[in-house]
């Protein structure tokens, strides 16, 4: 028994491998204390609102992190996101659908868009680059089909409170966040399902001959990418009270940025839920920030651009030892 | 016996006294940490002969071919390249391939997309004003396919090829800088008999420039064929060399196994139940035709076979990852139809491949993730969260039983010894109800001791009656643990070996096709 506990004690490799787990913790920590320098930042109106517009974007990129820890990609969330966008608001305000009819309607064309990748990519082969890129393109047509790309307004005040609405200080959409990443956090680490994407991640072959279905599991993390990227979608288009084609052309990069500055590993069976959420903070603290300061948003996209390289760029050095 | 060796020897330095070698190595030791892979190993090559360098597995010839080629540094000993006293300590590939020597590996390292002309000239295009000057290539590799005397199409994609044209370009490859001393590396491994002819006469023509080859083969029959002068090895050590026609086969084969066979291996469980495992005219295109064969419990069924004879296919198959068009694996008397690994696995098998380190394990996961993998979904609380502590708990009680040395269930597989990782991937299935075995060479790549554990991992197992198909390359290991061993050639098995029967020299036999024709 006693060398049960010495062997299953759980053992760190020092302080080192500690800074390396909890980099972008860290990095996030000092981050924020900087940027709490600027008193227009550190007031609680702001930065209450800097979490609100990391909660959507973080519950989008919890959804690329499972096709991520598989080892895949899926490029076409941003349609996605603009088709979750655009049908709401035409059900909801053309067709007067319950918004609740609604909801499920878009959250289940969501999950088709999530198995037709993964028939895609499973099923037929591709590499789910050229899959998801594909899909990301004809769903787009669709999507402008479907709306002549105008924006449709009108949507009710009750649905804007998903975005704007508070308890307290806190912010609705922080509550919805934490309780997605918890729900995340208990499948990834305390089912076998959960441990499956990792395992399929690390080694499918390997992973195959113990008896996981490996296309199965796939298959399913293409599904949860399309309903958590709709869960944050229909928060976007709360925020904006309007169905929008364009709503997440420019969030793909985001993601995946907020992905491996989360400390995903690209290709792979390495990841954490908590890791996606540090990482959309920090990506909107620094965005934020840069806004504070009267930084242009082409420069943003720049700034963005190297912080990404330099995460990867770390990430590998440190790898090799 | 020690008189041979002797005569042998005297002969050999006789020679010596005329030509100089081409090759001589003196008292060469080489040790790798906690191995040591060669001791006191002498060798000497002449110029135009063909000289065997044979020996079981992990008898040390690919180590001792690597001592030559600068692959390997030696630990202890001289190298004479030429007559000339090589210094060990600086040398390499490069200063081998200057002073003529050349390796053709078994392993293709080949580019399949590309033409035999690219693969043979790849990293040394000739230019012209900075182009490639291809008429002048395509002329070079001709002249070389003209001294081979073989006529392959160089300009089709290789991987339109067969097998041995391949193995013909890596041959005009190796020959490319005019080498003095060509080493080949199971060369006929996966030929079949007409092309090893063809590489027969390609060795004579070779010779008859006073080139010297060293040729490393399992078919000991090849060594007639074709070679002048043999050195044998057994775990490491230097057992005798000489003439090739001073001696037989059955000489040949006593000298390569070397000691006696008892003792190392566990005693066979005779007390055998029912059938478990069956399977009925099973095929599957390009891998294996109508096989047919039962297993039952508490035994040990081999499988031996050359490379490419279909055994790995065909544990696949049985597993679920192996395609089939026909025939039927009966599990207790009852037809099962698995298209899957995770099927076969409900049924109660469980699968050891061939290639450990991608097929075995997770290197990205910890110890106690990859032993608890396939029976993850046995430990739950509440019927859907993971129990962590009873499942590291299993893990744990399983692994000490294996005997596993590691200091942390959360330890990475990725360094633990070749051993140790075997373990890990036999410990997996027993933390199931596994019933059938299925181990795809599981001694591949490890050491003499860790063996000997699996060895009695494998007697344990029929000892608690579960059934175990062992394929294994080393005919040692399947006299000493399998009560029956069907012998596969060429996708078909030709014969089923017990009792008296299961001896190397049928074994052999049949692995060639001696019996088929």
């Amino acid at each position: 028994m006693s060398e049960y506990k010495l062997k299953s004690k759980k053992y760190h490799g020092g302080f080192k491998s500690l800074i390396k787990d909890w980099m972008i913790g860290f990095l996030f920590v000092a981050l924020f204390a900087i940027c709490c320098l600027n008193s227009n930042f550190r007031t609680t109106t702001n930065i209450m609102n800097v979490f609100r517009q990391a909660s959507f974007v973080a519950i989008i990129a919890m959804g690329e992190f499972f096709v991520i820890l598989i080892g895949e990609m899926d490029m076409s969330i941003a349609s996605t996101i603009g088709m979750v966008s655009i049908f709401f608001a035409s059900f909801t305000v053309n067709r007067g659908y319950p918004i609740w009819l609604s909801f499920l309607l878009v959250i289940g064309m969501a999950a088709i868009v999530g198995v037709v990748n993964g028939l895609l990519v499973v099923y037929g082969k591709m590499p789910s680059f050229i899959g998801t890129l594909v899909v990301l393109n004809m769903l787009k047509g669709i999507n402008y089909i479907f709306s002549d790309g105008l924006p449709i307004s009108g949507l009710p005040d009750s649905f804007g409170q998903m975005a704007l609405g508070k308890l307290g200080v806190i912010p609705f959409a922080v509550i919805l966040m934490v309780v997605v990443a918890v729900i995340l956090y208990i499948f990834t680490s305390h089912t076998a399902v959960g441990r499956s994407f990792y395992a399929v991640g690390g080694n499918k072959e390997a992973s195959k001959l113990s008896g996981i279905n490996v296309n199965k599991i796939a298959l399913l993390a293409f599904v949860m990418c399309g309903i958590l990227s709709a869960i944050g979608a229909l928060g976007l288009t709360s925020k904006t009270q309007s169905g929008n084609v364009t709503l997440g052309d420019s969030l793909l990069f985001d993601v995946m940025t907020i992905c491996v500055l989360g400390g995903t590993s690209l290709t792979g069976g390495r990841g954490r839920v908590v890791g996606i959420v540090i990482g959309a903070l920090f990506l909107q603290v620094i965005t934020n920030i840069m806004v504070l300061m009267g930084i242009n948003t082409y420069w943003q996209w720049v700034v963005k651009g190297i912080i990404l390289v330099s995460v990867v760029l770390i990430d590998s050095y440190s790898k090799k030892d | 016996m020690a008189l041979a060796v002797k005569e042998g020897a005297n002969r050999m330095s006789d020679m010596k006294a005329d030509i100089t070698p081409l090759i001589q190595v003196k008292n060469c030791t080489m040790e790798f940490p906690g191995v040591k892979a060669l001791s006191g190993v002498d060798f000497t090559l002449l110029p135009g002969e063909c000289h065997a360098l044979v020996g079981e597995n992990g008898a040390g010839k690919s180590t001792l071919s690597k001592c030559i080629t600068g692959e390997n540094h030696m630990t202890e000993g001289e190298l004479f390249v030429k007559g000339e006293q090589i210094k060990i300590s600086s040398y390499g590939i490069k200063e081998s391939q200057s002073r003529g020597i050349a390796i053709v590996h078994q392993e293709f390292a080949l580019m399949g997309d590309m033409t035999g002309v690219e693969n043979i000239f790849v990293g040394r295009y000739e230019s012209n004003f900075g182009f490639v000057d291809w008429k002048a290539l395509d002329k070079h590799a001709q002249e070389l396919m003209n001294v081979l005397k073989c006529d392959v199409n160089l300009h089709v994609p290789i991987k339109n090829l067969r097998t041995a044209e391949r193995q013909i370009i890596q041959l005009a490859k190796a020959l490319l800088d005019d080498p003095q001393i060509v080493i080949l590396d199971e060369l006929t491994a996966v030929l079949q008999e007409k092309d090893i002819l063809n590489i027969f006469r390609i060795i004579g023509t070779l010779k008859e420039k006073g080139i010297g080859i060293i040729y490393i083969s399992h078919r000991l029959d090849e060594v007639f064929k074709c070679c002048d002068s043999y050195t044998v090895l057994c775990d490491g050590r230097y057992i005798n060399s000489g003439r090739v026609s001073d001696i037989d086969y059955n000489q040949l084969v006593k000298m390569i196994i070397g000691r006696e066979l008892a003792n190392i291996y566990p005693q066979l469980n005779e007390n055998v139940g029912d059938v478990i495992l069956e399977v009925r005219n099973l095929t599957a295109p390009k891998a294996f035709r109508d096989i047919n064969l039962q297993v039952r419990a508490g035994e040990v069924v081999g499988l031996a076979g050359l490379l490419g004879a279909g055994k790995t296919e065909l544990v696949q198959a049985i597993f679920g990852n192996h395609k089939i068009i026909s025939g039927e694996v009966l599990v207790k008397g009852k037809a099962i139809h698995v298209k899957k690994p995770f099927q076969a696995i409900k049924l109660g098998m469980g699968l050891v491949p061939d290639e450990r380190r991608t097929l075995g394990l997770n290197m990205k996961f910890d110890i106690k993730d990859n032993t608890t993998l396939p029976s993850m979904k046995r430990f739950k609380k509440m019927s859907i969260f993971q129990d962590h502590k009873a499942e590291s708990m299993a893990a744990f009680e399983i692994n000490n039983k294996m005997r596993l040395s590691y200091y942390s269930l959360w330890q990475n597989v990725k360094k633990l010894s070749g051993g140790n990782q075997q373990k890990i991937v036999i410990a997996k299935w027993m933390l199931r109800d596994t019933e059938i075995f299925l181990l795809d060479e599981p001694t591949r790549g490890i050491d003499i001791g860790a063996k000997f554990e699996i060895y009695n991992l494998i007697h344990e197992l029929t000892m608690k009656n579960k059934a175990v198909i062992l394929v294994s390359p080393e005919m040692e290991e399947l006299i000493g643990l399998c009560n029956r061993i069907y012998i596969m050639y060429e996708g078909a098995i030709t014969d089923v070996v017990e009792g008296d029967r299961k001896t190397q020299e049928v074994i052999i036999n049949n692995l060639l096709g001696v019996n088929v024709r």
